[in-house]
C-alpha cells in the first residue's frame, strides 16, 4: 500500500508501529516523503515497481531492504492505478509526478524481458546501497517454484511469494474474485523446489495475502515460510472498515484518501497496530508450544506437523509435498563481489571501460566527473546521484542512466571512430524511471528511450520505437528522427522533436499528447538544453542548430498530454 | 453507490416531527415527509460500503439490500428500488414508520446514518400513490391448508410468504381486528390504522383468509396441513406491590387497546386519562406510547418511572459502533410532555414501593422509592427517600415476560424458563404439524425481528411440507 493509495497518516501510523516493534513497513511503490528517512516514519522496506515512482537514489538508500514488485497477489498481470483525484501536491512531488494527473504502473518492469534482466536489476540495487538486502515479490502461480529458483541464483536475498486473497479494496471486483491464487500453493511451492536446488538457504521467503491471525502465520511457517507480510488486518486495526472506496478517494476513515477533511477523520494510532502484531505473536507461541518448538526457525517448512482436517473434501498432499526444515543462513548469502568493481576502486577521473562493466558509476563516492572510454555496460550510470558527472566516449549497453537521480550522463561517439549518425549509441530502454539529472546523447538512442521519466532533462540525437513513453515529467529534446508510438501514455513532461521529415504525427501514439508549436518560453529551455548538450558532448548537430535556431525553431514540435497542458496553464 | 461524495455534501436529515402542541390535538401521524429531492440526496449519503454492515447481523434482521435500493433511489429509479426493497421487506410500510432502524445505527456512518427508514418509507408510500402495489395472485397452488394463529407482524410476515409459496393461508386473530401489537399495541399517532388496513385488504385479494374474534383451538386447526403459532409474548411482567387489584392500575397494552379502539370506533375510551394523575411504570417504548396517548386524552400530569439511572448522552465505552447505542433519547411522548409540563416526565432510578387507595379501592396515590445500583448489578431501595405522588391511573409498561398460560394450556404445550417456544434446536418446529415464531418463540422484540422470524418460519414450514412424504 503505497502513499498516494493511502493518506500520510495511515502510511506513517504503520511504519512508525513496524520500526517500533523491530519489524519492517513496506513503502509500496508511491514513493516516500524525503522528510521520513532515517526518522522513527522511515519505512524499512523500499519498493521498486514498474511505475518507478519516487525511485531516487535517497529513496533506496533509506531502505533497509529493497523490494522489486514484480506483480501484485491480487491482482497478477495488472498494475497499479492511482486516480489522478488522488494525486495531491504531496503525493505527486513524492512520486515526481504532476498533480492530479492518474498514474498508470505499466503491468511489466521495462527494464526486465527475462530472469537475466531481473539479476541486472537486483545487482544495479545493490550497487545503489551495499547494505540492502533486495527481495524479489512474486506472486503464487503454478512453477513459481521455478521463478523463484532463477530468482535465488540471481543474487536477490529474500523472495516473497503472495497471494491472491489480499488487495486493497482499489483492486478491480474481477480480479479480486477470479485472479490470483492462494499463497499457500505457491508457497509449499517455492520452498521445495529451492530445498531441491540447494538455495533454500540463500534466501529468506516471505509470504503475504490475507494473513489475518496467528493461526495463519503457523501455516504458513509449516510451510516454508520464514517471514510474513500484512496488509488488510493492520489497516483494520486503524479503523479500515472495508468500504471498497479506495478507489474513489472517498474513505470516509481517512485511510484511502488523500482529502484533507477526510484525512482529519483518521483515528489509527501506531499502538493499536503494535497490539495487533502482539495478539499474532501470542498465537504463534501458543501454538508453537503445543507444538514443543522453540524457535520460528526450527519449523520452517515442516509440513508434516500440519494436519489434514477430518472433514476436508480435497486432499492437497501433493502440493504440500515434503517436510524440509531448511531456511536462510546468513553465511549462504549470495556474494556480488562489489568490492571489485570497477567503480568501487576508481581514484583516477580516467577510465577504460568493457561490457563487463555493469552499473557503472552506481558506486561511485563524492562529487567526481569522471571522462570514461570504450563500452559502458548495462544500466550505465544507474542511479547517479547529483554531483556525480560521467561523460563516456564510446557506446552504452541497454539501460543507460536508469534511475537517474540528479547525476549527469554524456554520451559521446568514441574519438577517432567513423561514426555515422544513424549509428545507435546507447541500448534500449535508456533514463527508465529516471527522476533528476541531465543526459546528453550524441548519437541515436534504442527503443523505449525515457520511458517513465519523471524529471531529467535529456537531449538525443534520434530514438528507436516507443520513445517517451509512460513519461510524466521532465524534458526531452530529440534532434532526429523518432520510432514508432512515440509518446505512448505520456501524461507529463514535454517532448520537443526537430521533426525534419514532418512525420512525427504518425509516428506518435496520439492516446495522451498532441503537437504543439514550441512556445517562446519553450524555445529559451530548448535553447539552453542544446547549448549544455553541445558543450557536453560537443555535437555537431547541436551545434549547426544553436547556429541557425531560429530557422530550426520552427521545425520543432512540442509533443504535450492534455493534463500536463492545463497543469503548466495553471501553474 | 449513491453519490461518491454524498456523505460529505449532505447531511443526515430525518423526517420532521409535527409541532408538538399542534400533534397533541388529535391522534394523527406524528410526522411530515419530505420532498422527492431531499429524499433522494438523503439516499444519495449511501457509500455502498463492501461490507454494508446495515445489512448485517448488526443491522438489518432482513437483510434488506440497503445500499442498492438506495443507489436506485438517488438515480431516481424508485420503481426498481421498491421492488429490490420488496425482496426482502414484507410490509414497509410499518417498518418505515415503527422500525428503530438498526440499520442506520450500524451504518458506517455511524451517528450520521443514512435515513434508510425514512427511505423506506418513501419508497412503499410512493408505490402504494402510483399504483406500483398490486396483489400478486400465486401462479400455483400447492394445495396445503395452513393456519397462522396470531395476525402480528410475524404471523403476518409468515402468512403474506407462505401465500406467496402457494400455499392456502388462513390466519386466526381473536381480536375484533387483525393486525395484533400493530393494531393495539401502538398507538395511531405512531402507526395510523389505516395502513395496516390497506396491508390487509390486498393480502386478502392475494388470497389470504382473516378469521377474526377467533380463538383457535387444536381441534379448529385439524383440518390444515401445519399450524404457525405467532400468539407474541402477550404476559405483562407485573410489580411486586401490595393492592395490584386497585382500580384504575391498568397494563399497558390494555389501556393502549381501549384508546385505539376509541379512535377507531369514534366512542369513548374503557379507560381514559382524562383529568388523570398518570404515572407510567416503566421507561421504554412502550413507556413512551403511554405518555403520548395519555396526553392526548387530556391528563391533568404524567409521570414516568424508570428503574435504571439516566442512560449517557454518547455511546459509553464497551457499546461501540455497529451495535445498537444505549443512550439517551427522548421520543414523541416525552417530547410532547415537556412542551405540556415544561418538564421531561421521566424520573430515574426509582421504582413503586406502594399504593395506597379510598375506600372504593380506587388509587389515589403511591409512594415511590429511589433505587441505587449494588456492586452485585441489583438495584436496591434507599430508605429515606419515599415520595408520594399524586395518581388516579397507574399504567404498568414494564415489558412482557412470555406467552399467555392460558395459550399454551390449550395446546398443551410448555414454554422455556423464559416463557418463549423456542426450539431445542433453534428451528421453528415445535411437534407435530405445531411450528412457532415471532415473539411467543424469541420473547419481546421488534416489529422488524418478528417480520423477519415469520418469514423464516415460513421457510421452513415450506420445506418440511415439500420434504414430507405423500
Amino acid at each position: 500500500m503505497s502513499y498516494g493509495s493511502i493518506s500520510q497518516e495511515a502510511h506513517e501510523c504503520m511504519a512508525q508501529a513496524m520500526n517500533h516493534l523491530g519489524g519492517k513497513s513496506n513503502s509500496g511503490e508511491g514513493g516516500e516523503l524525503p522528510e521520513r528517512y532515517g526518522t522513527s516514519l522511515n519505512s524499512a522496506i523500499k519498493q521498486v515497481a514498474s511505475g518507478r515512482f519516487g525511485v531516487t537514489r535517497e529513496y533506496l538508500l533509506s531502505a533497509q531492504e529493497i523490494q522489486i514488485k514484480m506483480a501484485q497477489g491480487a491482482k497478477p498481470g495488472e498494475g497499479g492505478h492511482l486516480p489522478g483525484a488522488k494525486v495531491t501536491d504531496s503525493v505527486a512531488k513524492t512520486r515526481c509526478s504532476t498533480p492530479g494527473i492518474s498514474l498508470i504502473s505499466p503491468p511489466p518492469h521495462h527494464d526486465i524481458y527475462s530472469i537475466e534482466d531481473l539479476a541486472e536489476l537486483i545487482y544495479d540495487l545493490q550497487c545503489a546501497n551495499e547494505q540492502a538486502k533486495i527481495t524479489v515479490k512474486l506472486v503464487s502461480s503454478a512453477g513459481v517454484g521455478t521463478i523463484a529458483s532463477g530468482v535465488a541464483k540471481a543474487g536477490a536475498g529474500g523472495i516473497l511469494i503472495s497471494g491472491g486473497e489480499g488487495g486493497t479494496g482499489a483492486a478491480p471486483m474481477s480480479s479480486v474474485h477470479h485472479a490470483g491464487l492462494p499463497w499457500e500453493i505457491g508457497l509449499a511451492e517455492a520452498h521445495q523446489v529451492l530445498c531441491r536446488n540447494r538455495l533454500r538457504q540463500k534466501v529468506t521467503l516471505e509470504t503475504d495475502g490475507k494473513l489475518m491471525t496467528g493461526h495463519d502465520v503457523m501455516v504458513a511457517l509449516l510451510l516454508g515460510a520464514e517471514e510474513f507480510g500484512f496488509a488488510t488486518a493492520p489497516l483494520i486495526t486503524m479503523g479500515c472498515r472495508m468500504m471498497r472506496v479506495c478507489h474513489l478517494g472517498t474513505c470516509p476513515f481517512g485511510i484511502a484518501t488523500q482529502n484533507p477533511e477526510l484525512r482529519k477523520r483518521f483515528i489509527g494510532k501506531p499502538e493499536y497496530v503494535e497490539r495487533f502484531m502482539l495478539f499474532i505473536a501470542e498465537q504463534m507461541r501458543r501454538i508453537m508450544a503445543k507444538l514443543g518448538a522453540r524457535t520460528v526457525n526450527e519449523l520452517v517448512g515442516r509440513s508434516d506437523l500440519l494436519k489434514m482436517k477430518p472433514d476436508a473434501k480435497l486432499d492437497l498432499s501433493d502440493l504440500i509435498g515434503f517436510a524440509r526444515n531448511t531456511h536462510f543462513q546468513p553465511d549462504a548469502k549470495h556474494d556480488f563481489h562489489l568490492s571489485e568493481r570497477t567503480d568501487a576502486r576508481l581514484f583516477q577521473d580516467h577510465v577504460q571501460l568493457m561490457t563487463t562493466d555493469r552499473a557503472f558509476g552506481t558506486m561511485l563516492k563524492g562529487e567526481r566527473h569522471i571522462q570514461a572510454q570504450g563500452c559502458g555496460g548495462q544500466s550505465f550510470g544507474a542511479f547517479l546521484p547529483k554531483g556525480q558527472q560521467i561523460t563516456l566516449y564510446g557506446v552504452a549497453n541497454d539501460y543507460l542512466g536508469k534511475g537517474l537521480s540528479g547525476g549527469t550522463i554524456a554520451v559521446c561517439p568514441p574519438v577517432d571512430s567513423v561514426w555515422k549518425p544513424e549509428n545507435t549509441l546507447i541500448g534500449n530502454v535508456a533514463l527508465y524511471g529516471a527522476t533528476s539529472g541531465q543526459a546528453f546523447i550524441a548519437g541515436m538512442a534504442g527503443e523505449r528511450f525515457a520511458v517513465r521519466n519523471s524529471g531529467v532533462w535529456a537531449v538525443v540525437e534520434g530514438v528507436g520505437d516507443h520513445g517517451c513513453e509512460y513519461m510524466t515529467g521532465g524534458r526531452v529534446a530529440v534532434l532526429g528522427t523518432v520510432g514508432d508510438n512515440f509518446a505512448a501514455g505520456m501524461s507529463g513532461g514535454i517532448a520537443w522533436v526537430l521533426d525534419e521529415k514532418d512525420d512525427l504525427q504518425d509516428r506518435m501514439n496520439p492516446g495522451h499528447v498532441k503537437i504543439y508549436t514550441v512556445t517562446s518560453n519553450q524555445a529559451g529551455e530548448l535553447q539552453r538544453l542544446l547549448q549544455m548538450h553541445e558543450l557536453a558532448t560537443g555535437s555537431k548537430k547541436a551545434k549547426e542548430i544553436l547556429a541557425h535556431f531560429d530557422a530550426y525553431l520552427s521545425k520543432f514540435k512540442a509533443v504535450i498530454s492534455d493534463e500536463y497542458l492545463s497543469f503548466l496553464k495553471g501553474a | 453507490m449513491g453519490k461518491a461524495t454524498g456523505f460529505m455534501e449532505y447531511s443526515r436529515t430525518e423526517n420532521p416531527y409535527r409541532d408538538a402542541r399542534e400533534r397533541l390535538k388529535d391522534f394523527d401521524d406524528l410526522h411530515l415527509s419530505q420532498p422527492a429531492d431531499a429524499r433522494r440526496c438523503q439516499a444519495g449519503r449511501c457509500m455502498d460500503c463492501g461490507v454494508p454492515f446495515c445489512q448485517s447481523d448488526f443491522g438489518c434482521p432482513l437483510h434488506n439490500l440497503i445500499p442498492e435500493w438506495n443507489d436506485l433511489l438517488y438515480q431516481d429509479q424508485e420503481k426498481e428500488a421498491l421492488e429490490r426493497l420488496l425482496l426482502t421487506a414484507p410490509f414497509p410500510e410499518f417498518t418505515g414508520r415503527v422500525c428503530p432502524a438498526l440499520c442506520e445505527k450500524a451504518c458506517n456512518l455511524a451517528d450520521n446514518g443514512v435515513t434508510n427508514r425514512d427511505n423506506e418509507l418513501y419508497l412503499i408510500e410512493t408505490g402504494f400513490a402510483n399504483g406500483w402495489i398490486q396483489p400478486r395472485i400465486p401462479a400455483v397452488h400447492t394445495g396445503k391448508k395452513i393456519a397462522v394463529v396470531g395476525s402480528g407482524p410475524a404471523g403476518l410476515a409468515a402468512a403474506d410468504l407462505l401465500n406467496q409459496l402457494g400455499h392456502t393461508v388462513t390466519v386466526m386473530e381473536r381480536a375484533d381486528r387483525p393486525g395484533g401489537l400493530l393494531m393495539y399495541g401502538i398507538p395511531n399517532m405512531k402507526l395510523p390504522k389505516e395502513i395496516i388496513v390497506r396491508r390487509i385488504h390486498l393480502m386478502e385479494a392475494e388470497g389470504i383468509s382473516f378469521l377474526l374474534n377467533t380463538s383457535a383451538t387444536p381441534d379448529l386447526l385439524h383440518a390444515y396441513d401445519a399450524v404457525l403459532l405467532c400468539c407474541g409474548s402477550r404476559k405483562p411482567r407485573s410489580l411486586q406491590v401490595e393492592r395490584m387489584d386497585a382500580d384504575g392500575k391498568y397494563f399497558a397494552v390494555d389501556y393502549l387497546t381501549a384508546a385505539t379502539q376509541s379512535v377507531l370506533s369514534g366512542t369513548a375510551p374503557a379507560v381514559t386519562a382524562q383529568g388523570k394523575h398518570v404515572v407510567v411504570v416503566g421507561g421504554g417504548d412502550t413507556g413512551n406510547d403511554c405518555v403520548g396517548t395519555a396526553l392526548r386524552q387530556g391528563c391533568q400530569s404524567v409521570v414516568q418511572l424508570e428503574m435504571m439511572p439516566k442512560a449517557p448522552e454518547n455511546r459509553p465505552a464497551g457499546n461501540p459502533w455497529p451495535t445498537w447505542p444505549r443512550i439517551l433519547r427522548t421520543d414523541y411522548g416525552q417530547v410532547e410532555a415537556i412542551s405540556l409540563q415544561g418538564s421531561d416526565p421521566r424520573v430515574y432510578e426509582t421504582t413503586v414501593k406502594s399504593i395506597q387507595v379510598n375506600t372504593e379501592n380506587r388509587i389515589t396515590a403511591m409512594e415511590t422509592v429511589r433505587l441505587q445500583k449494588q456492586p452485585d448489578g441489583k438495584l436496591t431501595p434507599m430508605p429515606g427517600t419515599e415520595q408520594t405522588l399524586p395518581c388516579d391511573l397507574m399504567l404498568i409498561a414494564a415489558g412482557f415476560i412470555g406467552c399467555e398460560e392460558e395459550t399454551l394450556s390449550r395446546f398443551s404445550l410448555s414454554a422455556d424458563a423464559r416463557g418463549r417456544l423456542l426450539p431445542k434446536d433453534g428451528s421453528h418446529h415445535l411437534e407435530g404439524k405445531l411450528f412457532s415464531a415471532g415473539d411467543m418463540r424469541n420473547g419481546q422484540s421488534l416489529v422488524v425481528r418478528a417480520l423477519a422470524d415469520g418469514r423464516s418460519a415460513a421457510k421452513e414450514i415450506h420445506d418440511w411440507l415439500r420434504g414430507r412424504k405423500g
